[in-house]
């Protein structure tokens, strides 16, 4: 892979990186004149616990000496103390850390497996029973919240069925050995999986169904046929890892929307993760918790476009070989 | 003799406008998705519109619970049963289109505005300025937008008027892109270049070449942010803003959530919030992507 | 007499659009003996690649297709879809213009090669390399993507996609539209020999007359969906009978022949719409010579008596029947 291509997307992450860090300094020091004022204990400070507070946020002095401190802390991790559990927020995060990546790494890769399959089939046979079918059904799922999906499945499957359980991580209290805690896991995991790859699954199928539509018309597929190449072939050999390219981009930007998606669905499983502590942040004003949450959460999306950019690059000779 | 010509020239462009709107009204008509779509959000518009004829906007206090049943089921009396302190929900869901419809167009407005501006400047300035706006969208293109619009309404407030603000300042980006790619485009063309070669302004320029030029895409493209909005504003609501006593749909499925109606199974109160969110998100997707089709003969067949 | 490679026999194709019905070839008959190059000529429009693409069933599946192709005494129009495939490429395979996108872009120029042979499992003992050399690219190229080639590379590169199956008959499709003079001399002197080294048959098309006298042994001529004058090469080109052939020949200069040049006047107006034919003969309207009866009869294809195997569509020449 070209090197300069490399370095430019580096760079340009870092950048944006660089960028977030600002913007949040921004946003909960400038547009939130007094973050103090969020904390709801407050009225019971004592002037001097008021006066440690403050230092301890880094509210001390101007603007200018505020940001320094700031920076430093972002480059320690030190992201202050929760206003909720007044524990460091750096460790009440990764703490729920791997929960939330396991259950988002999992949904995503279903997602991105089976919409593409499903967009795939439907663009190629255009028009067909499949194609109509699966383009409503992909709209449809499209336009409902995922949490929605969630409360339906806790309704009308775990409260019906009593097959899989309403919530949580793992069975309180119980113990079934290695193997046994696995399968509880994902257990418990089965339906919050579900749920936000249901919510996700109507765009990823919309976006690659478009894609491969687009690539329908190309020249190189006559060619491809004219070589005696089987339709099957045709489609999986040229048109798709073409009509991949542009779909690796568009999927890069919409996972941002698979991070809301797990807020709210850690919520309605009351799953342990990031995005339950984030709805517990906005009931409580956590301001330091959200703070740092949004940090997390824009470095993650920068991270998953990066990657999106070297799959690109790794999908299209254009860029991977260009000097 | 002037303003006679002048005046033709309005009667020739009003013509042409009506030409274009019956144009793009007999494609609509003969595009099933986007008819039904556009049929779907009539429906939910007369529902809005009816809300005083359906229920007393008294019944959203809390007060008016007082004396009803907590999650009863539906009855003759309360068609869609009651939410947990006895208020009518068909009441809360009428008025709620109400605040769901408000937040979406609000936030819509905001976005293309901010979008529109953004992407016309980005498009016909040239140098730095383009750059430096192309580097905010990009920014605001990656910034993962539901977290941020999460801490911007934990920062201003929580009331509909801010939530909407918000999601328009956090969904531009899109847009202003798109409108940006246009405005390239159209600048090439022979009539904005000879406008521009005898001495018309930047602003006549824009304003009377370049904006009728984008205008379409622009609607195309906020028909598109509606839905967007509104499901924003659903997860906004249902992870703890909005106001409780003016619920939009999405606020109603959190009253829903909270209030263990999922565990009782009380369908009444979390299935009708959440269909209408379906419904208004598809009519108005139907509605944006036909639009697409219509203005952009490119997307023929999708 | 041995059968020839190719017999096309009343050959209609119309596509299927939403405005309608759109007739782009109307019973077209040609023949191609072994060995033999028949060039077709015409403007855009004429049907010229529809025919080309309907030789191997390469429309769209909309389409339809009436008449028969023979192919070595086979017809393509009645073959199950694995014969066709099995027929694709090994009997005969198809130039693409390159300035097209007709090569993959995200794969390399080798693989999209190997996969013709690998496809009807035949392999060669040289491989791709020996094709490429063939072809006058070296056999580095293989492992280049399609971005990588210029215009005539490319060019050469569709060449020796076409070879790999050893076909015997090519459908060069405008393979000399978009390069520039020089690099179109080397093209068509490389199809020239190889046809020559292998005994091909092969099935030029263009809208350039000028390239057909170097190339071509027969030069068919069409307009709207009709083939209207066929003949021996530079015979029909020295000496055009039919009106349309007369201005497109005087547009083009002929390579070689100092006593043609560039005809200042071309030809006035656009070739008519296939959804919308003139009456008669289609030719009628931009004709200097057209008279009353144009207007009515299409005349059919029928030999001009004195010149051998020359054959017009045009009611000034022929035999009149009856």
């Amino acid at each position: 892979m070209s090197r300069r291509y490399l370095l430019k997307k580096v760079i340009g992450a870092l950048l944006t990186l660089s960028g977030v860090v600002v913007f949040n300094f921004f946003l909960f020091r400038i547009i939130d004149r007094d973050p103090l004022a969020k904390y709801r204990g407050r009225s019971k400070l004592t002037l001097e616990q008021r006066e440690t507070m403050i230092r301890r946020m880094g509210l001390e002095g101007s603007k200018w000496d505020q940001f320094v401190v700031y920076v430093k802390s972002v480059f320690r991790l030190d992201f202050g103390r929760s206003f909720d559990s007044t524990q460091p927020v750096l460790g009440e995060i990764t703490a729920r850390l791997p929960a939330t990546l396991f259950l988002v790494g999992v949904s995503t890769l279903l997602t991105i497996c089976i919409g593409l399959y499903i967009g795939t089939k439907a663009g190629w046979r255009r028009g067909s029973r499949f194609d109509r079918t699966s383009t409503s059904a992909a709209m449809v799922l499209y336009s409902t919240p995922e949490f929605f999906f969630g409360m339906l499945l806790l309704a009308f499957v775990a409260g019906r069925t009593g097959w899989f359980p309403t919530g949580g991580l793992r069975s309180v209290g119980a113990n079934y050995g290695f193997v046994g805690n696995l399968l509880d896991r994902i257990h418990h995991l089965v339906l919050p999986v579900l749920t936000l790859t249901l919510g996700y699954l109507g765009s990823y199928a919309l976006i690659m169904r478009t894609s491969m539509i687009e690539t329908l018309g190309e020249d190189y597929l006559v060619t491809a046929r004219a070589k005696g190449l089987r339709d099957s072939e045709v489609m999986s050999r040229h048109a798709v890892p073409n009509a991949l390219l542009p779909s690796v981009s568009l999927i890069a930007i919409s996972c941002g929307f698979v991070i809301g998606g797990a807020i709210t669905t850690e919520t309605v499983f009351s799953y342990p993760g990031l995005g339950l502590a984030t709805a517990n942040a906005i009931r409580n004003n956590d301001l330091p918790m959200l703070q740092a949450l949004f940090l997390f959460a824009s470095a993650a999306v920068i991270l998953f476009n990066l990657v999106a950019d070297f799959v690109y690059a790794l999908l299209d000779p254009r860029v991977r070989r260009a000097e | 003799m002037r303003e006679s010509g002048s005046t033709t020239v309005r009667a020739m462009t009003w013509a042409r406008r009506r030409r274009a709107f019956s144009r793009v009204w007999r494609e609509l008509r003969h595009d099933r998705p986007g008819f039904i779509g556009l049929l779907l959000l009539s429906g939910f518009g007369l529902f809005a519109l009816s809300a005083p004829l359906i229920a007393d906007r008294s019944s959203l206090l809390a007060a008016s619970g007082r004396n009803n049943p907590d999650l009863a089921a539906p009855s003759s009396k309360f068609l869609l049963g009651t939410d947990e302190i006895g208020r009518d929900v068909l009441a809360q869901l009428v008025w709620g289109s109400r605040v769901s419809l408000f937040i979406g167009l609000l936030a819509t407005v905001v976005a293309v505005v901010i979008g529109s501006l953004v992407g016309l400047a980005a498009g016909y300035a040239k140098g730095k300025i383009s750059a430096v706006l192309l580097a905010i969208d990009d920014f605001f293109l990656v910034v993962p937008f539901l977290p941020l619009a999460i801490v911007l309404a934990v920062i201003l407030g929580r009331s509909p008027t801010t939530l909407a603000i918000v999601i328009g300042f956090t969904s531009w980006a899109g847009s202003a892109r798109l409108i940006r790619a246009q405005v390239l485009t159209l600048s090439e063309r022979a009539y904005v270049e000879r406008a521009r070669a005898l001495g018309a302004g930047s602003w006549h320029v824009i304003v009377r070449h370049v904006l009728p030029g984008v205008a379409p895409l622009i609607i195309a493209n906020a028909t598109l942010i509606v839905p967007t909005a509104i499901l924003t504003e659903s997860t906004l609501s249902f992870l703890g803003f909005g106001d409780r006593l003016s619920p939009s749909w999405g606020k109603l499925l959190d009253g829903a959530q909270s209030s263990g109606s999922i565990t009782i199974n009380a369908w009444w109160y979390f299935l009708p919030p959440g269909l209408c969110i379906i419904g208004i998100v598809l009519a108005f997707t139907l509605l944006g992507r036909a639009l697409e089709r219509i203005f952009d003969p490119r997307l023929k067949g999708r | 007499m041995t059968t020839p490679v190719l017999q096309v026999s009343d050959l209609h194709v119309t596509y299927h659009a939403h405005s309608g019905a759109v007739p782009a070839v109307r019973g077209v008959d040609i023949e191609i003996s072994r060995g033999e190059t028949l060039g077709l000529a015409g403007e855009s429009g004429c049907g010229k690649s529809t025919l080309a693409m309907a030789l191997l069933r390469l429309v769209p599946p909309t389409t339809q297709i009436t008449g028969s192709i023979l192919l070595a005494g086979k017809d393509i129009l009645t073959m199950k879809p694995g014969e066709l495939r099995a027929v694709r490429w090994v009997q005969a395979s198809v130039v693409f213009q390159g300035a097209q996108h007709v090569l993959n872009p995200v794969r390399s120029i080798g693989r999209q090669i190997d996969e013709a042979t690998e496809t009807h499992g035949r392999t060669r003992a040289g491989g791709v390399a020996e094709l490429l050399e063939l072809v006058g690219l070296g056999a580095r190229r293989a492992n280049d993507y399609p971005h990588e080639l210029s215009g005539g590379q490319k060019q050469r590169a569709l060449i020796a996609m076409a070879l790999a199956c050893d076909p015997m008959l090519i459908i060069a499709d405008e393979p000399t539209t978009a390069l520039d003079v020089m690099i179109q001399a080397q093209i068509l002197q490389l199809l020239d020999e190889i046809k020559r080294e292998r005994g091909l048959s092969m099935l030029f098309i263009t809208h350039d007359l000028s390239v057909l006298s170097q190339i071509a042994d027969r030069v068919a001529i069409m307009y709207a969906g009709r083939v209207i004058e066929v003949g021996a090469g530079k015979d029909l080109l020295r000496d055009s009978k039919h009106p349309y052939s007369k201005a497109l020949a005087a547009s083009f200069p002929i390579i070689g022949e100092n006593t043609s040049r560039r005809h200042p006047q071309g030809l006035a107006g656009d070739p008519p719409s296939p959804i919308d034919l003139p009456s008669g003969c289609p030719f009628h309207p931009r004709c200097a010579v057209a008279v009353d009866q144009c207007r009515s009869i299409d005349i059919e294809l029928r030999s001009v008596g004195n010149a051998t195997n020359r054959r017009v569509a045009c009611v000034h020449f022929g035999v009149r029947d009856g």
